[in-house]
């Protein structure tokens, strides 16, 4: 065998993370199958009441919003942050690329508060967007932005633009583009090469980003809750309301492990397809 | 129709709604900077003046400054322990091969699908049922969990980009395995450590979900102490400090691009 | 590494820092923020400080938010004195969260109504209601509200803003139409459900209530009076209404957090809580009804809607629904409320 010089000193440490996570997720996992005393903190003993509560209209209801604000957002957010990705990368001028890059990511950076609540300026009643229509004549009432599922897509897709446009970026970067200039010199237009050749290849990158736009969406919670103020309910919002705001821990529980399964359900299902795809990639 | 002519329309049609995706992407962060300086309390654009005094709030406000002492223990504390576990972890992965490695791994990365409110939720109920509480340990602890992902992925990238030749020369000229790591691997691994300990710092200054879970009033971090003000007053005085952090992050990026070349560790540079 | 030592330099310098922030002694009050804590501050902390030489450190947030931290934090509280609603004060006394009161220790309590004293653990400070109030300037010439049943009317339709983090009122409001009460609140569901169309969002918070109604997102609410007030006097045209079946009171409690480290201190801060003139300033900053018999308030707040200072307004205007039954039902309502009205 070879020697492990580090070995224990470097495997302690990270086997005390890794058993302090999953410490966590068994708690979470431990008190989904308890009993809940309505006002009290306490818990009692084994049931699967709280998981057959997830059957009632609502909570399902709930779920399925989740599931359509996640999967709007991934797309949306798909569609816009393409050309930006493409410009990023296949801009001539360097400073039109460092340009747009600013643009694009240093949002990431400032927080999801400070993007949340730049949105609740521009979507209000009083806010950016209704302020411009009404002063350009193009309304007479104020839009009703806020506590829509429209405003929270609106925001929710500006959030992940950034992320999406890296992903996509560093796909785009990789292409090859002795491909395209293949095809072009074959004789096809730009518009072709683009959807015959360039599309293709970075479509492993297409996907797995909408995947993971997708499961971040899903765990949205500040922007559903300052934006959707109640009326647009995501699972984040729920675990909240019924956890912090009404102690019913085992609930919470319960949902949270729903969000997690049905994030990491979502992931695990496109493995096997983006795989095939980058290898199709590969081959090409 | 000539070529150029065609070239042109076409560079408008791509360029065109590239530009207005451009400005969507920006305006949230205008309509910040503008209705910070409003002299008013009620929202208007364009605002009716200029002041400053909702950033004079902002930086009086007890409850802010306490929050962002906070921030900067959490972060000082989490994101250094985040370094030394994610590169532990890092080189772990990329030198030895043992039992269980998989699922160590898969464990760790975890947190990158977790919704942040599990997570967040997870620690809450750990350290009340440890006793704990809602104090910095249990904070640090969730903060350190969340941005270790991200600083094992960017130390592993460097330990790859590593020439092994150069620990072997220096292990053939007599250095302990020990001094090997100290004076040949870490200098080397120096770039990717500090990228590392910079993400992780800046992940844990600006996390909210997790840390409202978290975070007792005494120990919030200042994007928990902003959402309560939110709920708790009308006025901009969000609007300064959102701006303050927007400036702040502007700048920061302009200094890593031009000095680290940002493209390129984002690795978006078209070969 | 250079690097390293450097940073852990730097922590340890800042630890040493902020040190002398946290050794400071202070009483910690937790309270709600915005104007709850301004005003608490204005009439009561000021009055401490000058009083003790202790300053007064506030912490906030919304009511059952602090009631779950206090649980999950209680052998270590993070504060001292705890303001909250009067039924879930009863909460915070059912899980063993407050100190017994030593009346001896506070001699302004004698002059208190009756209806003050919540518990042997926590004492009514003021009084409020939460009623029907609507934007004069956004609803129809002539709009009034003179009945909890003109909520259901058209012209409310889709202008509605409720509460989500308590429902009690509505659903209060709503039994009582029915022919019911607190207790058999189920016969009002279905005029519950009839009232969803009218509703445009909930507010989380008394902040957000006060947006909603500031920007006109919703310009019919049942609203806190103190809120209303607030806005009124910021120029915003609200007119309060208290319909003919009452309005739901609201008395908020103080109560001492157990095993706080400051019980003197603790003790004195609510004797000058309860003090007849410090009352009359409180009740003058908020607009709302003092506990202290003895406290003079001005006579143009007496007469404001909301504000109770006799036996006959508190007879016939105020719907009061006692403590413990109030607690009971809050979860119920809760669950039932988000389930059913929020989607």
């Amino acid at each position: 065998m070879r020697p492990r010089p580090f070995f224990l000193c470097f495997f302690l440490p990270s086997l005390a993370a890794a058993l302090l996570l999953v410490a966590a997720l068994g708690e979470i996992a431990q008190y989904a199958f308890r009993v809940f005393t309505p006002g009290s903190l306490e818990v009692g003993g084994f049931t699967l009441d709280n998981f057959a509560r997830l059957a009632r209209p609502i909570y399902l209801s709930v779920l399925g919003d989740t599931l359509l604000i996640s999967l709007a957002t991934s797309l949306f957010t798909l569609l816009l942050s393409y050309p930006v990705a493409y410009a990023m990368v296949r801009a001539k001028s360097d400073f039109l690329r460092s340009l747009i890059m600013l643009l694009a990511v240093t949002p990431l950076f400032t927080g999801e508060i400070v993007r949340t609540y730049a949105w609740i300026l521009v979507l209000g009643s009083n806010g950016f967007v209704n302020t411009v229509l009404k002063s350009a004549g193009l309304i007479g009432a104020p839009l009703g932005l806020l506590y829509t599922r429209f405003g929270v897509i609106v925001a929710l897709v500006q959030f992940s633009m950034p992320v999406m446009i890296i992903i996509l970026a560093t796909t785009l970067a990789h292409v090859d583009r002795n491909c395209e200039r293949a095809a072009a010199n074959l004789g096809a237009g730009p518009a072709q090469v683009f959807r015959h050749v360039t599309l293709p290849l970075t479509l492993p990158g297409v996907v797995s980003g909408t995947v993971v736009i997708f499961a971040w969406t899903m765990s949205a919670f500040s922007t559903p809750q300052l934006i959707g103020g109640g009326k647009v309910l995501m699972i984040s919002n729920l675990v909240y309301l019924q956890g912090l705001s009404s102690f019913n821990f085992p609930f919470a529980a319960v949902l949270s492990l729903l969000a997690l399964a049905v994030a990491m359900g979502s992931l695990g299902s496109i493995r096997p397809f983006v795989s095939r795809l980058e290898l199709k990639a590969a081959i090409n | 129709m000539s070529a150029r002519l065609a070239r042109g329309l076409r560079a408008s049609l791509f360029w065109g709604p590239v530009a207005l995706i451009l400005v969507y992407m920006t305006i949230p962060a205008f309509v910040v900077l503008m209705t910070s300086i409003s002299p008013s309390e009620l929202l208007e654009f364009p605002p009716s003046g200029f002041s400053f005094r909702w950033y004079e709030r902002a930086f009086s406000y007890p409850d802010f400054q306490n929050a962002f002492v906070n921030g900067l223990i959490v972060t000082a504390f989490a994101s250094s322990l985040s370094l030394l576990i994610g590169s532990a972890f890092a080189y772990l992965v990329d030198r030895y091969v043992f039992a269980g490695r998989a699922a160590l791994e898969a464990v760790l990365a975890s947190p990158l699908i977790i919704p942040h409110f599990t997570t967040g939720f997870g620690f809450l109920l750990l350290g009340a049922d440890l006793g704990l509480g809602q104090s910095y340990a249990v904070v640090i602890a969730t903060h350190v969990v969340l941005t270790l992902p991200f600083v094992s992925r960017t130390v592993y990238v460097s330990l790859r980009n590593l020439d092994p030749a150069l620990e072997r020369a220096a292990t053939n000229l007599g250095a302990s395995p020990f001094e090997v790591l100290r004076r040949v691997t870490l200098p080397l691994l120096r770039p990717g450590m500090v990228g590392g300990w910079l993400l992780a710092a800046i992940l844990s200054l600006t996390e909210f979900t997790a840390s409202l879970y978290v975070t007792a009033q005494r120990t919030q971090t200042l994007p928990v102490a902003m959402y309560t003000y939110v709920r708790e007053y009308t006025d901009p005085t969000i609007a300064a400090i959102s701006a303050l952090l927007i400036i702040f992050t502007t700048a920061l990026m302009l200094l890593a691009n031009r000095y680290l070349g940002l493209r390129r560790i984002l690795a978006i540079d078209a070969h | 590494m250079a690097l390293r030592s450097a940073a852990v330099l730097a922590i340890g310098a800042m630890l040493l820092a902020t040190a002398p922030l946290r050794a400071q002694d202070k009483l910690v009050v937790d309270i709600w923020g915005g104007n709850f804590r301004d005003g608490a501050n204005e009439a009561i902390a000021k009055e401490f400080t000058k009083r003790t030489g202790m300053p007064v450190e506030f912490i906030t947030g919304g009511t059952i938010d602090r009631l779950t931290k206090a649980k999950i934090n209680r052998d270590h509280p993070e504060s001292d004195v705890t303001v909250t609603t009067s039924h879930v004060g009863a909460l915070y006394v059912s899980e063993g969260l407050f100190e017994k009161l030593d009346m001896a220790k506070l001699p302004n309590a004698k002059d208190l109504f009756p209806v003050a004293i919540r518990s042997p653990y926590h004492i009514g400070l003021y009084s409020y209601v939460y009623t029907p109030a609507f934007r004069t300037d956004l609803m129809p010439a002539g709009y009034d509200i003179k009945s909890w049943k003109d909520l259901w009317s058209p012209e409310v339709k889709g202008k509605l803003g409720l509460p989500d983090f308590d429902p009690s009122h509505i659903i209060i409001a709503a039994a009582l139409l029915a022919g019911g009460n607190a207790e058999n609140w189920k016969v009002g569901i279905p005029l519950l459900e009839e009232l969803k169309p009218s509703i445009k969002a909930f507010y989380q918070s008394d902040a957000t209530s006060q947006d909603l109604m500031k920007s006109g997102e919703t310009p019919v609410q049942v609203l806190l009076s103190i809120n209303a007030f607030h806005q009124m006097q910021q120029g915003i045209p609200i007119k309060i209404a208290i319909p003919k079946e009452g309005a739901v009171v609201g008395i908020d409690a103080i109560g001492i957090v157990h095993g706080t480290k400051h019980l003197e201190a603790a003790y004195q801060y609510l004797n000058i809580a309860l003090d007849p003139e410090i009352q009359a300033k409180l009740c003058g900053i908020y607009r709302c009804g003092a506990m202290n018999e003895k406290a003079k308030l001005d006579p143009e707040l007496a007469k404001l809607p909301g504000v109770f200072t006799t036996p006959e307004q508190w007879k016939t205007q105020a719907i009061a629904v006692d403590d413990v039954t109030r607690a009971k039902l809050l979860p119920v309502w809760k669950d039932w409320f988000t389930e059913n009205m929020m989607q």
